[in-house]
């Protein structure tokens, strides 16, 4: 059971990993065109490792940001913590986790308008933001 | 028999070793008789003829056993005295006083059955080579004295006497060598009294001292100097005095004592001397503001004269080498004097060049010089025609050599661009104007050069416009925290180079007290340049960059009186952590700051400088770590490296604690931060790492210590 559950994590791993190679992929061929630079495959290979075991660094650090701050969830307020490093990236997080507060508030707002009880709807916006936050490399 | 002059210490002397035996007389006595005196006899001898060279000893004896028995007690007496004493009488008289010792010796000794113990003791003695009981016919002191009465000459014991040839001839035909080692021992404590640390060493030299040749030389000397008088013989004593000093010479050299050893002197390094008697004018200048500022120029010039000329060797007029585009931009600047920008820019570009061109030009004219210069020269011009009450010499001496002291102090130190910059900035200041608004825009420059590239130093714009320079220095400080760090540093830099010392506390940590020297050297200059600038053309330059009251200011006022206002800006931007939206409002602010500040000691408070690792500890451990030689440029760098590092350290601490939503740091923050560094794992716990690495006392404040006895030093 061990042993299927550590395989069935590893093949989740390497499902995770392909799609990260991928989606690095992606993002070189656009800036590819951009800058009308090339990239080799050794190179899109690594970026996609070092993104991969980076966002393992970020989780854990997410996860210790979230504990200090005595909470139990992760908030874009550890996001922002995690990427305040670099001025852009931070800058850039702080307009889409402002942009997307407001449209939960809108939402919220909508909903409350509607009446409907029950929806959890900042959850799954910050789950979101965080989904779409952490698809930006971030510099620790 | 006591007094007799000069022989009284002889005979004390002489007596000495007599008396030596004397006690043991009376001691002999006690015991019964029977035990035959040649105990004593014995006893006595090899005292004395421990003295006696082995060789001397028994030779003597048999031959002359007997014959000296008799003439003994008179010639030995006569000999000694005649060696010894000055006086004939006294000699003689203290030979008798010896042999009478000797004899009333051997007559106490002798007691029971005089002439056989005598003779025993004498036959004894004599084979002993020794004659210490004397013949009771002629010995004994009645006898020996009459004889000596009658036969030596009447001598006053006040005159000096020459010894009689007699003796000596009885003293050399009997027992030349058994005399003259008795002699010498008796030499030996002739000396004794007269100097008695002598006599010490010769104690102690005994042993290494070879009697023999000791004896010869005795002997030698007694031939020498027997005729003479009493001086010679004390020449004599004198000769064997030194002779016993040479021998000591080299055991008093070893015993100082209490004397000094010389003190070894560092040699002064004229550098560090020039510098510091820069420092010190500056200091001088800024208390004594614009009044004493001639002065205290005129006085620091000729301080510095000397180090000035000595870089000025050639007395040329022009100086063409290394100033080659100052050449040229002299020619074309010169026209552009109004352009504030251009002078600024002028001067930031070229550092030691001009620093030369200056020095050299401080030989002719000031207005010459001021053409010769490059852009800054223009300056001059103004700053002459302005402060036409000031002997534009002296300014421009004091700038120049300050200019050169920086210059030099500058190629001393391993300066890192961004201080070469700033003191550049500093250097490229006019004559001994105080121009706040040159300063300001040089010090902008200088940021704005920091923060862009290092070719920007090569660049020779002769007409940057204003926006261009806000743009670099927007630029510059939009750029990564780096850049706005380097920017404050470059401010705090370039203030401390603009304004005296005093406001040193505003130089980055990492400024080099060398180059706080060259700040230093440059203010005096940089305000030279800021008040001639006020002259020239003031406002387009102004307009872009200056506060507004700074600039009427500026104007009106000399940099010093500004120090309190600047100093009120400056303090704030430098207390507070940078965030990062906040870099771009904060750059220009931070920009501005530091060139109103004026540089007057008097005027403004002293700011407290920052607190940084003390420079030596950062060499130490990277010395440690390196486990090779490591140049002393790279301590720069690293001591840049590890304050970067302590201030991202606590910007991220602060961040942490900010998350948290508190305001004071807490260990739980410092957790969160080691786990980021890696420090702290699952693995190894901050208690693990505590335990590690903290002594006891630290770890008693962090984790609860249990100890014997039922008891727990707990944290709290």
């Amino acid at each position: 059971m061990a042993a299927a559950g550590g395989e069935e994590r590893q093949l989740l791993a390497q499902r995770l990993k392909a799609a990260v190679h991928y989606t690095v992929g992606c993002l070189c061929g656009e800036v590819e065109e951009e800058k009308d630079v090339q990239f080799s495959k050794q190179i899109i290979a690594a970026i996609s490792d070092i993104t991969f075991r980076h966002c393992e660094i970020f989780a854990k650090d997410l996860e210790m940001f979230a504990r200090h701050a005595k909470r139990t969830t992760i908030t874009t307020e550890d996001v922002k913590l995690l990427a305040r490093r670099s001025n852009s990236l931070l800058k850039h997080i702080t307009k889409m986790s402002e942009e997307l507060a407001s449209s939960n508030m809108e939402q919220k707002e909508k909903k409350k308008k509607k009446s409907s009880t029950a929806k959890a709807e900042r959850t799954p916006g910050e789950q979101e933001s965080a989904v779409t936050e952490n698809e930006d490399s971030n510099m620790a | 028999m006591a007094s007799r002059g000069g022989g009284t210490p002889a005979a004390s002397g002489a007596s000495g070793p007599a008396e030596l035996q004397l006690p043991q007389g009376p001691g002999g006595l006690s015991p019964p008789p029977p035990p035959p005196p040649r105990n004593y006899a014995d006893h006595n001898a090899p005292r004395r003829r421990r003295n006696y060279p082995p060789h001397t000893a028994p030779r003597p004896l048999p031959a002359r056993a007997h014959v000296s028995r008799e003439a003994a007690g008179g010639a030995r007496g006569a000999a000694v005295t005649g060696s010894n004493m000055a006086d004939g009488r006294t000699r003689s008289r203290a030979a008798l006083r010896r042999s009478g010792r000797h004899n009333a010796q051997a007559a106490a000794q002798t007691g029971l059955s005089v002439e056989n113990q005598s003779k025993s003791v004498r036959s004894t003695l004599a084979t002993q080579g020794l004659a210490v009981f004397p013949d009771l016919r002629n010995g004994t002191p009645r006898f020996m004295l009459k004889r000596v009465i009658q036969s030596q000459p009447p001598v006053s014991p006040l005159a000096p006497q020459i010894s009689t040839h007699e003796d000596t001839q009885e003293v050399h035909s009997e027992v030349p060598s058994k005399r003259v080692s008795s002699m010498g021992e008796l030499q030996l404590s002739d000396v004794a009294p007269e100097d008695r640390i002598t006599v010490f060493h010769m104690t102690k030299k005994r042993k290494k001292l070879s009697i023999s040749e000791f004896e010869r030389a005795a002997e030698k000397r007694l031939s020498q100097y027997q005729a003479q008088s009493a001086l010679d013989s004390t020449i004599m004593t004198r000769s064997l005095h030194m002779s016993v000093g040479s021998l000591l010479a080299p055991d008093t050299v070893e015993k100082r004592g209490l004397l000094r050893r010389p003190k070894i002197r560092r040699a002064v390094d004229l550098q560090e001397f020039e510098g510091r008697v820069e420092q010190n004018m500056l200091k001088n200048k800024g208390q004594n503001c614009l009044v004493d500022s001639p002065s205290a120029s005129g006085i620091r010039t000729s301080i510095l004269t000397s180090d000035a000329e000595m870089m000025m060797n050639s007395t040329e007029l022009f100086v063409q080498p290394q100033l080659d585009e100052q050449s040229q931009n002299k020619s074309v600047l010169e026209p552009q004097l109004s352009n504030l920008k251009t002078s600024a820019e002028r001067s930031l570009i070229s550092d030691a060049d001009q620093e030369e061109a200056r020095l050299e030009g401080l030989v002719s004219g000031v207005s010459t010089n001021e053409k010769r210069y490059s852009k800054s020269s223009s300056l001059h011009h103004e700053h002459v025609d302005r402060m036409t009450h000031i002997s534009p010499q002296t300014p421009a001496k004091q700038q120049k050599e300050k200019q050169d002291h920086s210059h030099q102090s500058n190629r001393m130190a391993q300066i890192s661009f961004t201080e070469e910059e700033e003191v550049c900035t500093a250097e490229h200041g006019a004559n001994a104007g105080y121009s706040e608004h040159l300063e300001k825009k040089l010090s902008e420059k200088a940021e704005l050069q920091i923060t862009a590239a290092e070719d920007k130093r090569g660049e020779t714009e002769m007409a940057p416009s204003a926006g261009k320079e806000l743009a670099e220095g927007s630029v510059g400080g939009q750029g990564s925290p780096r850049a706005e760090h380097v920017i404050t540093r470059g401010i705090g830099a370039e203030s401390l180079g603009r304004h005296s010392h005093a406001f040193s506390s505003f130089n980055k940590p990492e400024m080099t007290p060398v180059n706080e020297t060259d700040e230093q050297e440059g203010e005096p200059q940089d305000q030279a340049i800021m008040l001639e600038l006020n002259t020239s053309v003031e406002e387009p330059a102004e307009d872009e960059v200056e506060h507004p009251a700074s600039q009427e200011v500026s104007m009106k006022t000399p940099a010093f009186v500004r120090v309190p206002a600047s100093n009120l800006l400056l303090s704030t931007p430098r207390v507070t952590k940078p965030a990062a939206p906040s870099f771009p409002q904060r750059s220009p602010l931070q920009q501005l700051q530091p060139k109103v500040i004026s540089k007057r000691l008097g005027t403004s408070q002293r700011k407290p400088r920052e607190p940084q690792i003390p420079r030596s500890l950062i060499k130490e451990a990277f010395r440690h770590f390196a486990k090779m030689p490591v140049t002393t440029e790279t301590y720069k760098i690293v001591e840049k490296c590890s304050e970067r590092y302590f201030q991202q350290l606590s910007d991220d601490l602060e961040a942490y604690t900010h998350h948290a939503g508190r305001k004071t740091v807490e260990a739980a923050d410092l957790e969160v931060l080691m786990r980021r560094q890696g420090l702290v794992t699952d693995r190894t716990p901050l208690t693990v790492l505590i335990e590690r690495h903290f002594p006891l006392q630290y770890r008693k404040m962090l984790i609860p210590v249990a100890v014997s006895g039922n008891k727990v030093i707990s944290s709290k």
